[in-house]
């Protein structure tokens, strides 16, 4: 074994076992402890649940504060409002064409990336994985202030082009660690006939290997998709321009410029913040473990 | 190796042109940065004006300033107590309760245990700049839920953004982060058979007894790792406090990432911010280092 399996990040094994089914029941509860647990349940799900709550009352009330109410006029015009008003179209399309070719790019990136250090014969391969490891724990919010003056200095800012390389850069490490995982996992005698029946290695491995690593891909594909939609920091250094807005930046604009003398629009910014989250949502309701298993590689602030 | 030692070489070579593509990223926007920024902290860097176009070498200069300067041992200081509070207090602590509550619960064959579960991670997976929303207008002094809370319960409102900015900073990340620990403990709590705790039972043995003789010991070994590692996460935190409270009122939650951004976009000190941000590297690139010997020492 190399030293990957070692330095595996912590909570692969964990989220299979959490996700997994539960030990058999042991022993009936006493009606006492059934209340008692259910009692801390109660507390536990207030506290971690009451802000969505409020996040999706706000979102749907015409006259919507900080106060966690029914809404007291129910109405979707916080959502028609955030496209009359903040040009959200424009703002959306620009987020699913960043989150969409940053998707592409890691995909391939990942797939020939992983694929080669799965194959690669070295006698140091070992110190290639540990670095991708030692860089996966970077926090990017210490990279911020020279990421802005590079992406200045190369004519990066205000570009997709910038902001698509940063946001698959962001994810290869954790990706070309899992994708490796993948390759390994399959026979290398397979490509070695296809490589016999005269096919190229780019052949070879897009035809015969790729098709294997199908699921891995696919989770690939997920998490970039994703975390380039969701991230923040890199969007609010790179971009200035109205018309490359993206959902991330539309919303900490919309957060950044309330208060002061002005009334707090929550109505507005919750509306937003649901648009925000549903692809999130989504995933997280369709592929809970997959989601879980790419942030729980993740050692870096935000 | 199935394929002899005369093609290995040939092999190897497409096999790093494979590697390139991502090399190539990741030397740009990881390794870059972190030499840009080291370059750029023996300089006067600006961000704006002359200094901006045309910085000079000022050798060790920042690094003196920021060793004598006052707001920095604050902000060291505020990282430090935002750590121990979100991370090693809240989260760890959080979370393994919530994974041994979660974990008894489903021995017991209670299903609103995998609600509470999903509740916890809810929080944990949605964007983290909209975790500040929320938490900006739960504590909102005047109609905040968590004032009306108290209210309820007749105790007078707090003003929690104002007068406990680092208390409120630090529940935010709490309610944040706290499914991670949850999830890596019951993980761990899984692979314990319900048959021992029956078997500890029937012989006699207190709850304390087989907490202590059959749960501590599957959770020691991951606890280190799983405390080094939500530090890591936790001395990077910016977004989070700069929706909050942007580090105020009077730098009372400046902490180290919002100092390096602040320096560098608001005092537009590039140089300096870039010092910061070396240092930041510095301190994390240690903590790595123990991780992943930590890791591999495991295995």
């Amino acid at each position: 074994m190399t030293a990957l399996a070692a330095t595996e990040p912590l909570g692969a094994k964990a989220v299979e076992a959490a996700a997994g089914p539960p030990p058999r029941p042991a022993k009936r509860a006493g009606p006492l402890e059934w209340i008692v647990v259910h009692l801390v349940f109660l507390v536990v799900c207030a506290f971690f649940l009451v802000p969505f709550l409020w996040l999706l009352s706000a979102a749907f009330d015409g006259k919507a504060s900080a106060y966690i109410q029914f809404p007291v006029q129910p109405t979707i015009m916080n959502f028609v409002r955030i496209f009359t008003e903040h040009d959200f179209a424009r703002v959306l399309a620009n987020s699913v064409f960043v989150a969409v070719a940053t998707m592409l790019l890691v995909v391939v990136a990942v797939s020939l990336a992983g694929y080669s250090l799965s194959r690669l014969d070295l006698r140091r391969k070992d110190w290639i994985t540990y670095a991708v490891l030692l860089l996966q724990t970077m926090p990017i919010s210490a990279t911020m202030v020279p990421i802005y003056g590079l992406a200045k200095q190369l004519g990066l800012r205000n570009s997709y082009l910038g902001l698509i390389l940063i946001h698959a850069a962001i994810e290869l490490p954790f990706l070309i660690w899992l994708m490796k995982g993948f390759f390994d996992s399959i026979p290398r005698h397979l490509e070695e006939a296809a490589w016999l029946d005269g096919r190229s290695k780019l052949r070879a491995l897009i035809e015969i290997v790729l098709p294997l690593a199908r699921p891995g891909l696919g989770i690939a594909a997920g998490l970039a998709f994703l975390s380039a939609w969701a991230e923040v920091l890199m969007v609010v250094i790179l971009i200035d321009q109205d018309s490359l807005k993206t959902v991330p930046l539309a919303f900490y604009e919309a957060m950044r410029t309330q208060g002061g003398y002005t009334e707090v629009q929550y109505g507005v910014i919750a509306a937003m913040a649901v648009i925000y989250l549903l692809p999130v949502m989504v995933v997280f309701f369709a592929a809970r473990r997959l989601m879980v298993r790419g942030l729980m590689s993740s050692t870096r602030g935000l | 190796m199935a394929v002899g030692a005369r093609s290995s070489l040939g092999r190897n070579r497409l096999y790093l042109a494979g590697l390139s593509p991502a090399a190539f990223l990741l030397a740009l926007f990881f390794v870059g940065p972190a030499l840009w920024a080291l370059g750029s902290s023996f300089t006067n860097r600006a961000l704006v004006g002359l200094d901006a176009a045309n910085p000079r070498f000022v050798g060790l200069d920042n690094y003196a300033h920021l060793f004598s300067d006052p707001d920095f041992g604050r902000v060291i200081l505020n990282s430090v107590i935002f750590v121990i509070g979100s991370a090693i207090i809240g989260q760890f602590v959080l979370g393994l309760l919530l994974a041994l509550l979660l974990d008894h619960a489903q021995r017991r064959g209670f299903l609103a245990a995998n609600f509470v579960y999903g509740a916890v991670l809810l929080a944990w997976v949605n964007p983290t700049i909209i975790a500040g929303f929320l938490w900006v207008a739960m504590f909102d002094f005047y109609n905040g839920s968590l004032n009306a809370g108290l209210g309820v319960i007749g105790a007078p409102p707090v003003n929690w953004l104002g007068q406990g900015p680092m208390l409120a900073v630090i529940i935010a990340n709490t309610w944040r982060g706290t499914a991670f620990t949850m999830l890596i403990f019951l993980g761990a709590l899984r692979t314990i058979p319900s048959d021992i705790y029956e078997a500890a039972r029937v012989d006699g043995a207190s709850a304390v007894r087989r907490f202590w003789d059959h749960t501590l010991p599957i959770l020691r070994p991951i606890a280190a790792l799983t405390l080094l590692s939500i530090t890591m996460s936790t001395f990077g935190t910016f977004i989070l406090i700069q929706t909050l409270t942007n580090g105020g009122p009077a730098y009372q939650t400046e902490v180290i990432a919002l100092y390096a951004f602040h320096e560098a976009f608001q005092n537009h000190a590039v140089g300096y911010g870039s010092t910061i941000s070396v240092v930041m590297l510095a301190l994390n690139l240690a903590f790595a280092i123990v991780f992943l010997r930590w890791s591999r020492a495991r295995a």
